[in-house]
C-alpha cells in the first residue's frame, strides 16, 4: 500500500515535464534527419530568383545527388572506422592516387575497363590495409598512421603522373580510355550512375552493420575492445578489415571521381577526408566509437551537400562557405553531446 | 588531552548515496610518531583518509590540527595546512626533472619572474641529501625506480614543511631493499617531529614501525592500540570481527574427477601495474569452489589472465584441461577449451555499454546464432530469453542499453554471457564487487547450482567471509606466490589473512 501511495504522486506530478522531456528526446533521435528537412525547407525558400526556384529545379538535385555521392560513398567507409573508434585521414589522397591511377592505366598503359578497375580497388585496398595492419600490430594511433600514409599516398600520386593530371580521352583505339568506363558519369532514367552506386553501397553496408556477425564485431569493438577481445573477438582482423573496405570505397569514389572529370588529377581529394568526417558526425556517429548508424551518415553527407549548393546558388563568397559549413558542424556535434549527456 | 597531540579527528561520518562508508570514527595523532591505520578492504580506511586530504568532505564530525578546528575543501588547503599525501600510484610528472616535480606550482622565482632554476636545484639537492637519496636533481623522474620515486613524492612533501604525512601501502611497488630504506627515512621524519600515518596490509611492517595502531572496520572505529601491547592474533579478531552469516548457503558437493591442472605456471609482465607470478601449481575438480584469498596486487587476477591466454608470450608453465595438455594463446582459445572468465572491470573489460542487453549476451557465441554471415534473430531470442529468465535479470527487455542496469544486473549479464558458452572451467574475478546484497545471494545460489551441475569454479575474493562460505578449498596468494592451502573447515579468517599477508606464510607460525 505504502509504495503504490508513493509511486502516485510521482506519476501524477510532471506528466507536463514528462511530455517535453518525450518530445525532446523525439526531436534529438530525430536531429539529423530534422537537420536536414531544415536545410531542404531553407535552400527551396532562399533560392527563388525571377519567380524560379533554382533549389527545386531537377537538374540542380541531381547535381546534389551527384555532388554528394563521392562524399558519401567516402563517409561509408569512414563510418566503419570511427565505429571502431579510429579515423581515417587518408581517405581524400587514396582518392586522388586512384582516379591518377585509373586514367593512366587506361590512358597509358591500354588497359581494358575490367582489370582497371579491379587494379584500382586493389590499389585502395593495399593501402586500408597497410593502415590496419600499422594500427593494430604496431599498436599507433590511427590518426598518425593514416595521417602518414596520406603523404605517401598523395606523393605516390603526384610521383606517378608527374604532378599533373592525366585526361580521360574515349575510344576504341590504343592510348584512349575505353568507352565503358564514361558508364559513370552517366545517368539511368535520369539518376546518375554515382548516385545509383552510393544507394547500393549504403543500402549494403546498412545491412552489413545491422544484420551480420561482422557489424555485431564492429559495434562491440568500438563499443569496449577489451571485451570484445575477451569474448573471444579477432579483435585485429576486424579492425584491418574495416580499414581496407574504407580504402576500397575511397579507392572507387576516385574512379567515380575520374570518370565525372574525364581526368586523373594527383591533386583532387584534396581536404576529402575532412567533408568525410564532417558527414558522418553530423549523421550522430560518436568520435569515440561504438555508437552511429549509415543511416545518419547519409543525411550528414546529404546536409553537406545541400548546404553546399544553396550557399552556392546564394552566391555567398567561396571561403565565407567554408565558415557557415564549419558553424554546422560545430552545432551538430553539440547537439549530440547533448543527447549523449542525457 | 596530551599536550603533544597533533591531529584529532571526531565523530567523523560519512555517506555516499545509500552507502555508510564511515560512522562516528575517531582517531588522534601525536607529534612524531608512526600512527598504522588497520583494516580490510572496504573498511573506510581510504575515506578517512580522503577526509583528512581534503580530498572529500565530511557529513558530520569534527577535524583538529594542533587544537585549531579545520575546514578543507581540497587537497591544495590540506598541503598549505602541513597535511600531505603520498598516494599509491605517484603523481609525479615523469617528463620533468627530479627538482621540477619536488617544487610543482611553487618554483622559487628571480625578480623577472622566471623560475630560479640554480636556487631550486640547491634547494632539492638539501632535501634529497637529508632522505639520503643520492641522485642528481637535474635528471627526469621517470629515469628513478619506483623506491627513488617514492623519496621525490617525500621531499616534495617535506619542501611544504609537512607536519603530517599519509602514506598509503607505501611497500606494494617496493623491493625488500627499497622497503628497508624507506624504513629508515620513517624513522629520520619521526625523530625530526614528523607525524606519519601508515596505511599497510603487512603486519611485519606495522611491528617494526608503528608506534600505535587504530583499527577500523565496516567504516567503525574500532580501537586504537599501543603496538607494544598487542599481537597479531588480537589484531586480527579486531579487523575482522564477523561470523559468517547465512548469506551463504550450503552446497551438496559432489566433487568429481579432476578438470583443471597448472603445473609451475609462472609469469613476467612488461607492465609495471601487473604482478608477476612464481611457479603456481594448482588443480581443479569437476563440481568443486576453488577460492582464492589475497590483497590487490597479490597476482590473483593475473593467474586468471594467463590462464585465459591473456599473456601468452610472458607465462610459462603448463595447463592440463581434463588430463590433457593445452597450449592456450588467446582468450578465443580459451573459450574453446571451455574456460570462461567473468573479470573484475565488469565496466573496463566486461560489458559494451553502447550495445543492448541481448547482444552484450551473444557476444562471444556470435557464431552460433548465425548462419553464413547473417545474424538469425530468432536463434538468439530464444536464448536472450532463457538467460534472462534464468539469472532473473531485472530490465524491461533485452533490447535495454546495457548501461542503464544496476551493478547486479550487469553482472549477471557478464555471468549469462559466459554460461551461454556451456563453460566447463569458471573464473571469477570478484564476482560480488560493488553489488547489492540482494544480488550477491543470488549469484551465490548460481554459483552453487553450477558447481553441482558439474563446473569447475574458481573465485577470487577479497572478502574473506564470502571466500569461506563459498569455497571447498582456498588458496593464498601474497606477492605473486602462493602461500597456503586449506580446506573450507580449516580455514579460519586470522589463518587466511595471515597466510595472504606474509611472504613465507606456509612455514609462519600463527601464535
Amino acid at each position: 500500500m505504502s509504495a503504490e501511495r508513493a509511486t502516485v504522486p510521482n506519476v501524477d506530478q510532471n506528466p507536463k515535464k514528462l511530455d517535453v522531456r518525450s518530445i525532446l528526446h523525439f526531436l534529438q533521435r530525430f536531429q539529423s534527419i530534422l537537420g536536414l528537412i531544415v536545410v531542404v525547407v531553407l535552400a527551396s525558400i532562399l533560392c527563388v530568383r525571377d519567380g524560379v526556384n533554382l533549389f527545386l529545379n531537377p537538374i540542380n538535385l541531381a547535381n546534389i545527388v551527384r555532388s554528394v555521392s563521392e562524399n558519401g560513398i567516402i563517409a561509408i567507409g569512414m563510418t566503419l572506422v570511427i565505429l571502431i573508434a579510429g579515423i581515417d585521414l587518408s581517405v581524400g589522397a587514396i582518392l586522388g592516387l586512384t582516379a591518377t591511377a585509373a586514367a593512366d592505366l587506361m590512358m597509358h598503359k591500354d588497359l581494358g575497363f575490367g582489370s582497371t578497375l579491379v587494379i584500382v580497388l586493389l590499389l585502395g585496398a593495399f593501402i586500408g590495409w597497410l593502415n590496419g595492419i600499422v594500427v593494430t600490430k604496431l599498436s599507433i594511433q590511427s590518426f598518425i598512421v593514416t595521417l602518414a600514409t596520406m603523404s605517401i599516398a598523395r606523393g605516390v600520386a603526384r610521383f606517378w603522373s608527374g604532378g599533373i593530371g592525366i585526361p580521360i580521352t574515349y575510344g576504341d583505339e590504343p592510348n584512349l580510355a575505353p568507352p565503358a568506363f564514361s558508364w559513370f558519369a552517366e545517368r539511368i532514367s535520369g539518376v546518375p550512375v554515382p548516385a545509383i552506386c552510393f544507394i547500393l553501397l549504403s543500402i549494403i553496408f546498412y545491412i552489413v552493420l545491422k544484420f551480420t556477425r561482422f557489424g555485431r564485431y564492429v559495434y562491440a569493438i568500438g563499443g569496449n575492445e577489451t571485451a570484445g577481445h575477451l569474448s573471444g573477438i579477432k579483435v585485429n582482423r576486424i579492425k584491418i578489415m574495416v580499414f581496407i573496405i574504407c580504402g576500397v570505397l575511397s579507392a572507387f569514389a576516385g574512379i567515380i571521381h575520374a570518370a565525372q572529370l574525364s581526368q586523373g588529377s594527383p591533386n583532387d581529394g584534396n581536404g576529402y577526408e575532412l567533408n568525410a568526417i564532417a558527414a558522418v558526425a553530423i549523421g550522430g556517429t560518436s568520435l569515440a566509437g561504438g555508437i552511429g548508424t549509415i543511416f545518419g551518415t547519409i543525411v550528414g553527407a546529404l546536409i553537406l551537400g545541400v548546404l553546399d549548393n544553396m550557399l552556392g546558388l546564394l552566391n555567398v563568397d567561396n571561403n565565407l562557405q567554408m565558415v557557415v559549413k564549419g558553424l554546422i558542424i560545430i552545432a551538430a556535434v553539440v547537439l549530440q553531446k547533448s543527447r549523449s549527456n542525457r | 588531552m596530551e599536550k603533544n597531540l597533533i591531529l584529532q579527528m571526531k565523530g567523523v561520518t560519512k555517506s555516499f548515496g545509500s552507502v555508510t562508508a564511515l560512522s562516528e570514527v575517531q582517531l588522534d595523532l601525536k607529534q612524531g610518531e608512526v600512527l598504522a591505520l588497520m583494516g580490510e578492504n572496504g573498511a573506510g580506511k581510504s575515506t578517512l583518509m580522503n577526509i583528512l586530504n581534503g580530498a572529500i568532505t565530511v557529513d558530520e564530525g569534527e577535524i583538529f590540527l594542533q587544537g585549531e578546528k579545520l575546514e578543507m575543501n581540497s587537497p591544495l588547503e590540506a598541503r598549505k595546512r602541513g597535511i600531505a599525501k603520498i598516494h599509491q600510484e605517484l603523481q609525479l610528472v615523469p617528463e620533468l626533472s627530479i627538482a621540477e616535480n619536488i617544487f610543482l606550482a611553487r618554483e622559487p622565482r628571480n625578480k623577472l619572474g622566471f623560475v630560479n632554476f640554480r636556487k631550486m636545484f640547491l634547494q632539492a639537492e638539501e632535501y634529497l641529501e637529508a632522505l639520503e637519496l643520492q641522485v642528481n636533481p637535474r635528471q627526469p623522474v621517470k629515469n628513478l625506480r619506483v623506491g627513488e620515486q617514492q623519496l621525490v613524492e617525500i621531499a616534495k612533501a617535506l619542501s611544504v614543511d609537512a607536519k603530517i604525512i599519509i602514506m598509503d601501502e607505501p611497500t606494494s611497488a617496493l623491493s625488500n631493499a627499497e622497503a628497508e630504506k624507506l624504513f629508515t627515512v620513517i624513522r629520520k621524519l619521526k625523530k625530526s617531529g614528523v607525524s606519519i600515518i601508515y596505511i599497510s596490509h603487512r603486519m611485519d611492517e606495522i611491528f617494526a614501525l608503528a608506534d600505535r595502531i587504530t583499527i577500523l572496520r565496516d567504516g567503525q572505529f574500532i580501537d586504537t592500540v599501543k603496538t607494544t601491547e598487542t599481537n597479531l592474533e588480537q589484531l586480527i579478531t579486531m579487523m575482522v570481527g564477523r561470523t559468517l552469516t547465512e548469506l551463504y548457503p550450503l552446497r551438496q558437493t559432489l566433487i568429481g574427477e579432476e578438470i583443471l591442472r597448472v603445473k609451475n605456471l609462472s609469469f613476467s609482465p612488461i607492465d609495471r601495474n601487473k604482478k608477476g607470478l612464481e611457479d603456481i601449481t594448482l588443480s581443479l575438480k569437476k563440481g568443486e569452489v576453488l577460492g582464492i584469498a589475497g590483497l590487490m596486487g597479490s597476482g590473483r587476477t593475473e593467474l586468471f589472465e594467463c590462464l585465459f591466454g591473456m599473456h601468452p608470450r610472458l607465462s610459462k608453465g603448463e595447463i592440463l584441461i581434463e588430463e590433457k595438455s593445452v597450449k592456450i594463446k588467446s582468450p578465443e582459445e580459451a573459450i574453446r577449451n571451455g574456460l570462461a572468465f567473468v573479470t573484475e572491470d565488469r565496466k573496463g573489460q566486461g560489458l559494451v555499454p553502447t550495445r543492448s542487453i541481448g547482444e552484450n549476451i551473444s557476444l562471444p557465441k556470435l557464431k552460433d546464432f548465425s548462419r553464413l554471415m547473417f545474424m538469425s534473430k530468432n536463434k538468439e531470442k530464444n536464448a536472450w530469453k532463457t538467460q534472462m529468465n534464468n539469472l532473473k535479470i531485472k530490465a524491461p527487455s533485452f533490447d535495454s542499453l546495457v548501461s542503464k542496469l544496476s551493478g547486479g544486473n550487469q553482472q549477471k549479464v557478464v555471468i549469462g554471457r559466459w554460461l551461454l558458452t556451456s563453460p566447463k572451467i569458471l573464473l571469477l574475478d570478484e564476482p560480488t564487487r560493488g553489488i547489492d546484497v540482494g544480488a550477491k545471494a543470488e549469484i551465490y545460489h548460481l554459483i552453487n547450482e553450477l558447481a553441482s551441475q558439474g563446473m569447475g569454479i574458481i573465485m577470487i575474493s577479497s572478502e574473506l567471509p564470502e571466500v569461506m562460505g563459498m569455497s571447498d578449498r582456498i588458496l593464498t596468494f601474497c606477492e605473486g606466490k602462493q602461500t597456503g592451502e586449506f580446506l573450507r573447515e580449516e580455514a579460519t579468517q586470522e589463518k587466511l589473512l595471515l597466510s595472504a599477508t606474509y611472504k613465507g606464510g606456509r612455514e609462519e607460525n600463527v601464535s
